[in-house]
């Protein structure tokens, strides 16, 4: 009987063990993860595996990234990385090709990612990780102003030509002053000067619209290769857009451009949109203008169009003791039943069969202009000392578009803060 | 009845005895020595040891490099350290005086019974118990420029709107309003204790020797309330060199770097920029500031002696 009995405690400890695998998985927070978490308990079913979300702000999620995961040991199996921190972290996680075969759900063939967004996970020739989301910069533009009758008829005796989405920038500049200036809008564009890495994305916006890159990777180290000339014409440019921006867009951060945008009764003209926050914008609850969005490519510059990319790839570490179980989640998530179910909850998902899939081309008009803003993509840099770079970005930038300072000088502040981090970085 | 032990034993005994008796104190001190040392003197010598050391903190010890006291000479190089500093501090000196101010002022004018005034002075220490992040959310806010009551009211008397966080001179100035609402009534909750406890023997005294309001408050109240000035002072002083989340709520520390104060600075350094060392050496700063302010304030103006000069006086 006693002998019996320890049989049993033995046998029922080693089948807890055996079944309740537990993975701990670190997600940023927004609508996409969020949306996912829905059918988490499908896979825990399907596989016997158990899911802890933590689920943080993306600066946040950085800090617990930097702080719990190294080589030797990791408080997550499964850690989501924004693609400008990928330098940093790359060292510290497994690489795609040795992410072990799935046994409930097949490994993702990396192709299956839209190929703008596969180069985020991209760091020294590997692919670290996979690209999950599929975040660049896409216009939104009220529809219901351009489609109105008396104001098309205005803004064509005053401009000369016809009112409709903005394709260029000038275009952008003459049609948001014609709806600022009659006090039709609260904002004729919606800036953002809310974090460091927002605001850098807009510097390099404008920057890569206006011809001249930031820095790059020439032989092997991260170098400024700024024109000087080219970037303050775009932030110029930028300062005349604040001019025509709603009160507060010194600070706008995205809470208060969705404010802003979707629940003034006169809102706003025209700005860039993450596509993970398209959900909240269409929204009735919560939005006064869905269903009155076009969404389109961004506006062209005088040197083209580009999209600010601003992706996310989940990493398993390399110290995590579950990455079979890690990887097998991933599968899961990035399958294409799962992706074009985000799809239809107004996420976007990285795989191109769901972005392009033609039950959706009617109902979710964003599809198109994602797949058109693709073809525009653009990085911000990335390299292991950008944190300090962007704090130097922004406070310049807004110091310059806000007229705290000439944007000459405050183009050279950038450039010469800049040089010296890279030097001190040893570059 | 009693055994004896033969003489000789004796001294053996009792050394015995006293070494155990010796012993005592410290074993039962142990434990709360220990504690001490765990949670505050072995953090410190830690901080102070990597901050030695060039040391990223994404890729963990391994890679960490001796500088000795490189770090605390590149911090001196750094405008951002001194800017840093000098917001921290002018944080303190122009808060910390109208919080005291205002406490003192409202702890005067309540030391007194009247209908309703146990509930006025619970309502007055509300805000104390407000969270740091809710305080600053909400002051975030009401100084939104288009949504926010602080400008709808300056609209509504026909001044212009304000983009008060958006403005160097206004965000910082903001923080520290902020400030000073949520913990004057700290200073007032300390003063109002301290003066609940005067003799009132000492003021009646003082009223038939005809002195008037300034001269009891001047004589009196302010000299027996020293002590409890300076500690308010101190505990706020440590207070308010931590300050952290409100302000991060409300600026991040912008716009550009107006409202960066020095504990701001400090996480984006270990956290923003991975430079846990730089950051550490900034703690130990801050460490040794601390201790200026608290020998300060403790040693000249709170010994016995200066306290019994100033009762004499």
């Amino acid at each position: 009987m006693k002998k019996a009995l320890i049989v049993l405690v033995f046998a029922l400890a080693f089948a807890s063990m055996v079944s309740a695998q537990t993975i701990n998985v670190l997600f940023w927070d927004d609508a996409y993860p969020r949306t996912l978490m829905e059918r988490i308990p499908e896979f825990e079913k399907a596989t016997g595996i158990k899911v802890n979300i933590e689920i943080l702000q993306p600066p946040q999620v950085f800090t617990k990234t930097s702080v719990s995961v190294s080589k030797d040991r990791t408080d997550y199996d499964l850690v989501c990385v924004d693609e400008g921190n990928i330098p940093l972290f790359a060292s510290l996680m497994l690489p795609y090709d040795q992410w072990a075969p799935g046994k409930v759900f097949k490994k993702v063939d990396p192709n299956t990612v839209t190929p703008a967004m596969l180069d985020v996970a991209q760091w020294d020739g590997k692919l670290i990780g996979l690209p999950i989301n599929g975040n660049l910069y896409v216009w939104m533009t009220r529809k219901d102003l351009i489609e109105n009758p008396k104001y098309k008829a205005d803004f064509k005796a005053k401009y000369g030509y016809d009112l409709g989405v903005p394709q260029t920038f000038q275009q952008m500049l003459d049609e948001g002053t014609y709806f600022y200036e009659n006090g039709i809008v609260s904002g004729g564009f919606g800036p953002f000067n809310g974090g460091p890495a927002g605001v850098f994305g807009e510097a390099i916006f404008m920057w890569e619209s206006y011809g001249t890159h930031f820095i790059e990777w020439v032989k092997g180290k991260p170098t400024l290769v700024v024109d000087k000339a080219k970037a303050v014409q775009g932030m110029e440019f930028y300062k005349k857009l604040m001019k025509i921006s709603p009160k507060g867009a010194e600070t706008m951060a995205h809470v208060e451009r969705q404010a802003a945008f979707a629940a003034d009764p006169k809102g706003v003209f025209t700005q860039f949109i993450w596509p993970a926050q398209i959900a909240s914008y269409e929204d009735p609850d919560k939005s006064l203008v869905a269903g009155k969005i076009v969404y389109s490519a961004p506006p062209a510059g005088p040197a083209g169009r580009f999209a600010i990319r601003g992706t996310w790839a989940v990493n398993i570490p390399l110290a995590s003791k579950n990455k079979d179980a890690a990887a097998e989640f991933v599968y899961w998530w990035a399958s294409k039943d799962i992706a074009t179910w985000l799809v239809e909850k107004n996420t976007v998902p990285a795989r191109t069969d769901a972005l392009t899939d033609p039950r959706f081309a009617k109902t979710k008009p964003w599809l198109a202009a994602i797949a058109d803003s693709m073809k525009y993509a653009a990085a911000r840099p990335r390299f292991n000392e950008v944190a300090q770079v962007q704090d130097i970005v922004k406070k310049y930038w807004i110091m310059g578009i806000t007229g705290q300072m000439p944007c000459d000088d405050a183009m050279q502040k950038i450039i010469d803060e800049t040089k010296d981090v890279l030097k001190k970085a040893g570059y | 009845m009693f055994s004896r032990k033969p003489a000789t034993e004796l001294p053996r005994a009792q050394g015995q005895a006293g070494k155990a008796r010796g012993r005592a104190p410290f074993l039962f001190l142990a434990p709360a020595i220990i504690v001490v040392f765990a949670v505050l003197i072995f953090p410190i010598i830690f901080s102070l040891f990597v901050s030695t050391y060039n040391w990223p903190l994404s890729q963990g010890a391994g890679v960490r490099h001796f500088v000795g006291l490189g770090n605390y000479a590149a911090l001196t190089q750094d405008p951002e350290f001194w800017n840093s500093l000098k917001l921290q501090l002018g944080f303190i000196f122009i808060a910390i005086p109208i919080e005291l101010l205002f406490g003192f002022a409202a702890a005067l004018l309540l030391n007194r019974e009247f209908f309703g005034a146990r509930v006025v002075r619970s309502l007055l220490l509300l805000p104390v118990f407000f969270l740091p992040i809710l305080s600053g959310m909400t002051w975030r806010f009401m100084l939104q420029p288009r949504y926010g009551p602080l400008n709808a009211l300056l609209l509504k008397l026909g001044a212009p709107e304000i983009t008060w966080l958006g403005n160097p001179a206004t965000a910082y100035a903001a923080i520290i309003v902020q400030d000073i609402w949520r913990m004057w009534p700290f200073m007032f909750m300390l003063l109002y204790a301290a003066l609940t406890s005067i003799p009132q023997e000492l003021m009646e005294a003082a009223e038939i020797d005809g002195a008037g309001f300034w001269l009891k408050l001047r004589s009196l109240t302010i000299p027996l309330l020293t002590p409890t000035i300076l500690t308010a002072v101190l505990l706020r002083i440590i207070d308010a060199l931590r300050v952290f989340s409100e302000v991060y709520v409300m600026t991040e520390g912008g716009p550009g770097s107006a409202t960066m104060l020095f504990s701001l600075y400090t996480q984006r350094q270990a956290f923003g920029y991975q430079k846990v060392g730089m950051a550490s050496a900034m703690a130990i700063f801050l460490l040794v500031i601390s201790i200026v302010f608290a020998l300060t304030l403790v040693r000249k103006n709170m010994s016995l002696d200066v306290l019994e000069e100033k009762a004499g006086a």
